[in-house]
């Protein structure tokens, strides 16, 4: 059975909860997706934006849980792509892979309290949306 | 020249969602394929369970010992940017089209306008399959859509699910390149 994308109302408390998480120091935007690259809700980021964001963030998500999986240790939970103007971080949402949360921070965000927020907000997520 | 010179080399299967690469490459590979497919939420765009969001990776030793490394794309055009990682480096590409899919003839264009300006001139191959669904496009009607543009590549009615199917795609395809080799088939 598909668990079908949650609806519109989950959808737009789901976006106040990315909302709240936006005020972390250093937290450019946010976008919540589905595993097959569609958005779900975004934060600060336009249409265009977080459409792409989503679908190049679930074939990340993709590919480390086939690395992960590879290498014999179990589901894929995070991974963060750093570079000289920042991090994106991508965090699995819940204990289902049906979602990920993709972040971008810019240089001013602290990597630890950037992934420990990053965590609280998946919990958040996790609790709204995946029962 | 006969064939590609012993070394390896890598070919992708593209094509849209559901048009088989990741059952080709699984027919063919030697060893489990590396997948990543993810539960299809769009059951609109086709209603299958799983689909493609990175991409497929097998091998197949030829019979003069070259590897050929066989990467399988995502199908939906949200996926674009994965197709140009995909394409670049590639030797050719085969192109896959389920004839019974709605639009199967344009979709045919937007693979190949997509994936063209990767590979060297005529390393394209491309495989049809569900011909014989009442009312799909033949094998003709592609072949003389590629003719209508100038384009020139093998047509070939497909089973993905049939090893010997896809071994015929590839093997086209390394004839091809082999035709090719003096021009820099990747050694
Ligand atoms: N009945 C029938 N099924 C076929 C035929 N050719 C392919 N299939 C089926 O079509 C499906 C193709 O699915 P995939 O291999 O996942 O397609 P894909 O191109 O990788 O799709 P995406 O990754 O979503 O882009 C498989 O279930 C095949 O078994 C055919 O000739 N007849
Ligand atoms: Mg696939």
């Amino acid at each position: 059975m598909s668990k079908v994308r949650p609806a519109k109302l989950s959808r737009e408390l789901a976006r106040k909860v990315l909302e709240g998480y936006g005020e972390v120091a250093g937290v450019q935007c946010a976008v919540l997706f589905s595993s097959d690259g569609f958005e779900i809700a975004s934060h600060a980021a336009d249409a265009a934006a977080s459409a792409r964001l989503a679908a190049i963030g679930s074939s990340l998500a993709a590919l480390g849980t086939a690395l992960a999986g590879e290498a014999g240790l179990g589901d894929f939970e995070r991974t963060t792509i750093e570079s000289n103007g920042g991090a994106v971080t991508i965090m699995r949402v819940g204990s289902s892979r049906s979602m990920s949360l993709a972040v971008v921070a810019g240089k001013d965000a602290v990597l630890g309290q950037l992934l420990w927020a990053t965590q609280r907000c998946c919990q958040a997520l996790a609790k709204l949306l995946d029962p | 020249m006969s064939g590609v010179e012993a070394g390896e080399f890598k070919i992708v299967f593209t094509g849209p969602m559901g048009a088989g690469k990741t059952t080709a490459i699984a027919a063919i590979s030697e060893g489990e394929p590396v997948r990543t497919e993810v539960e299809n939420t769009d059951r609109v765009a086709h209603a299958k369970e799983s689909t493609t969001v990175g991409f497929d990776f097998g091998r197949i030793t030829l019979a003069d010992g070259s590897v050929v490394r066989l990467y399988g794309t995502p199908g939906q055009v949200r996926y674009r940017f994965m197709w140009d990682i995909l394409g670049r480096g590639a030797a050719g590409v085969i192109v896959l089209l389920d004839a019974s899919a709605p639009g199967a003839l344009v979709q045919l264009d937007v693979f190949v306008d997509a994936f063209i300006p990767h590979v060297a001139h005529g390393a394209l191959v491309v495989g049809v399959g569900r011909t014989d669904v009442p009312n799909a496009p033949s094998t003709d009607a592609f072949a003389a859509r590629l003719d209508a543009r100038g384009i020139v590549a093998p047509v070939l009615s497909v089973d993905v699910r049939r090893q010997g199917d896809v071994m015929m795609l590839v093997r086209t395809l390394v004839c091809i390149l082999g035709s090719h080799t003096a021009h820099g088939v990747p050694a």
